[in-house]
């Protein structure tokens, strides 16, 4: 194929191939850098781009500030407290529009819903200058007895040593009356006043600090290690964050490696489930299978994939575990999964073999492009090494060369897809979609090995012919997740 | 105890002792006045009827901002009490408020013993059983009222 391709090397040097070039330039690279956003206002590119996501990095202090002004919008809006303003957003998610509307209806529903009043007040009888306070169960004088909004009394001694054992065990937010089954939220200007210890103050305020960007659908906190910055979007979605501190990538909405095509709830049951199975799964996989027909297990000790069980003798192919005859002299095709049509029919042992089978099927693939990911990147320190190398013995300028660079970043980027393929394809139900995203599936996979190829081999590659395999791969990498990527 | 001991845990035994409640017999050890030997009858009309079961409780450093830690100490066949005895009841846990006593939770485990509730299980077998035949778990939860909490 390339060798073809050389025939025409000087036309693709044209003016309208760098421009091209310049277009792709723009796609890929914001995979890795958002930077570039400002880049391309002027261009169509943000309503086609089913991974686009608009998003800001924010430090700790911005972050204050804008919580502060959302509190504040409240306050003065409703004319209320601060510490009841944000006791109302925290319980409803800091839908501000949604709390300025229930509280200008009907304001106590909204306070008994968000905890902050009782349905039906305690009427404590409190004759007599002291009374026992139902913790300590020491009589105590009137003036030394403390509620919230639900009237249980107790002595302030009591609720600083309650609340002093609640944020030590990490509640902040969630400190309720300490009656029995009251759930009647505590203020923080309660607890400010009759909190003593200051370390223990300035502890809620951080904890409870968390607490708000926790539950604001608009913040998530960076989860790279130790990395301090706070992400703001317009809305809590499924897409792909890219820290510029830290870089670490991430999905906004769940906080985990970003993983299109698959969706949230499917990558954390999958990713529990190889961590869970990952030294069974690992060691059967790299070492050993079954045979398909006696379940002996049998390693593999040698490169052919035509296998014959020593017990029973029957040949079988060691990739899909299927009839060696079927395979004849044509080679197999082995990257969707087969189940056993009959499997309903099969014993409970065997249906958890089959279980097994499937989900090591995925499992191997998912792996094996883990693998590559990695590897890949090793690719590209060659290819830096290779055009610093290149440029000193001016071979070309550095902007010659870049076309090498962004060929290794849009294929780490398409084999990152492809491997979260997997988990998507593992956990789809058999039907007619199953078998149009396995076609897509394959149709990538197959470009992206093409792509890895002629990148290992960049320097025999024809730059066309290699500019060429780039926007397919990436094409069928954006279809496959237009179709498929739930926005 | 640097401090002795709080006044609510003295006051609070005293009570126990003045005033037992019903079917339960909660006593200081001798020598650590926050551990508790318990023993609860079995409920009357439950399938634990008859038995007699032996409970330790302790009541940790922050008692009574913590709960106290409960366990049976004779074996039971309940949905909501695992092998080692450990006890799943919302009070002990996430409920818990510096209100109630040792009375009040002795009594809700007493209740919980007349009214086991499988659908918030903490041993998954005996719950399935409980679930798919009640009669027959019921059964086994006499026989092992018989044999392991018997009172002689």
């Amino acid at each position: 194929m390339s060798d073809d391709m050389n025939s025409g090397e000087s036309d693709h040097d044209s003016d309208t191939d760098l421009s091209d070039h310049m277009d792709e330039d723009d796609d890929y690279c914001g995979y890795y850098d958002n930077d570039t956003n400002d880049l391309d206002i002027d261009k169509p590119k943000k309503t086609d781009d089913p991974e686009y996501f608009e998003f800001e990095l924010l430090q700790l202090e911005d972050v204050e500030r804008f919580l502060n002004e959302e509190v504040e919008v409240l306050c003065s809006s409703q004319k209320i407290k601060p510490s009841l303003a944000k006791m109302l957003l925290h319980a409803h998610n800091w839908k501000k529009e949604f709390v300025i509307e229930c509280h200008s209806k009907n304001p106590s529903k909204l306070l008994v819903d968000s905890k902050v009043i009782p349905k039906t007040k305690n009427q404590q009888l409190l004759a007599g200058p002291s009374a026992v306070c139902g913790v300590c169960l020491s009589q105590v004088a009137r003036t030394d007895l403390y509620d919230l909004s639900c009237g249980h009394m107790f002595c302030g001694e009591c609720w600083d040593s309650y609340c002093q054992v609640q944020i030590q065990q990490g509640t902040t937010l969630g400190i309720a009356c300490m009656a029995n089954d009251c759930d009647v939220m505590m203020p923080e200007d309660f607890l400010y006043s009759i909190l003593s210890k200051p370390d223990l103050r300035n502890r809620y305020s951080q904890l409870s600090f968390l607490e708000y960007v926790k539950s604001h659908p608009a913040l998530r906190f960076c989860p790279g290690p130790n990395c301090p910055i706070i992400v703001k979007a317009k809305d809590c979605r499924a897409k792909k964050v890219l820290c510029s501190t830290c870089h670490t990538m991430f999905c906004f909405k769940c906080g985990l490696e970003y993983h299109a095509p698959t969706d949230c709830d499917v990558i954390k049951k999958w990713l529990t489930k190889c961590a869970d199975d990952s030294e069974t799964a690992n060691y059967i996989s790299a070492n050993t299978k079954d045979c398909p027909k006696c379940h002996v297990c049998i390693e593999k000790n040698g490169g052919c994939n035509h296998m014959q069980c020593s017990k029973c003798k029957y040949d079988f192919c060691w990739m899909c575990l299927g009839d060696w005859k079927a395979h004849g002299s044509e080679y197999y095709e082995c990257s969707r999964y087969k189940e056993n049509p009959n499997i309903a029919n099969e014993s409970v042992h065997a249906q958890a073999r089959e279980a097994l089978k499937k989900y090591l099927f995925y499992f191997e693939r998912w792996e094996n492009h883990a693998k590559s990911l990695k590897l890949e990147e090793q690719t590209l320190d060659k290819i830096k090494s290779r055009i610093q190398e290149k440029v000193m013995n001016s071979t070309g300028t550095w902007i010659d060369w870049q076309y090498l660079l962004d060929a290794a970043h849009l294929l780490k980027k398409c084999r990152y897809t492809l491997q979260y393929t997997y988990p998507y394809a593992y956990y789809m139900e058999k039907c007619a979609r199953k078998q149009l995203f396995e076609y897509q599936q394959a149709q990538l996979e197959a470009e992206v090995e093409n792509l890895s190829w002629k990148v290992e081999r960049a320097e025999i590659t024809h730059r066309g012919d290699l500019e060429n395999q780039m926007d397919i791969a990436e094409k069928r990498r954006l279809t496959l997740l237009k179709d498929f990527l739930d926005i | 105890m640097a401090g002795g001991l709080p006044r609510r845990i003295i006051k609070e035994t005293q009570r126990l002792m003045q005033e037992p409640v019903p079917g339960i017999n909660a006593i200081p050890d001798e020598q650590n006045a926050r551990y508790f030997h318990v023993v609860v009858a079995g409920p009357e009309g439950s399938p634990y009827e008859n038995g007699v079961f032996k409970l330790e409780l302790f009541l940790p450093e922050e008692y009574p901002m913590s709960a106290p830690k409960v366990r049976f100490m004779t074996k039971i066949y309940h949905p909501n009490i695992d092998k080692v005895g450990r006890i799943c009841l919302d009070i002990l846990k996430d409920k818990w408020s510096p209100a109630l006593q040792i009375r009040t939770v002795l009594l809700s485990i007493q209740a919980l013993l007349s009214a086991p509730n499988p659908d918030d299980p903490l041993a998954n077998d005996v719950a399935e059983q409980w679930k798919t035949n009640e009669a027959k778990a019921i059964d086994t939860a006499r026989q092992w009222t018989r044999m392991y909490a018997d009172s002689n």
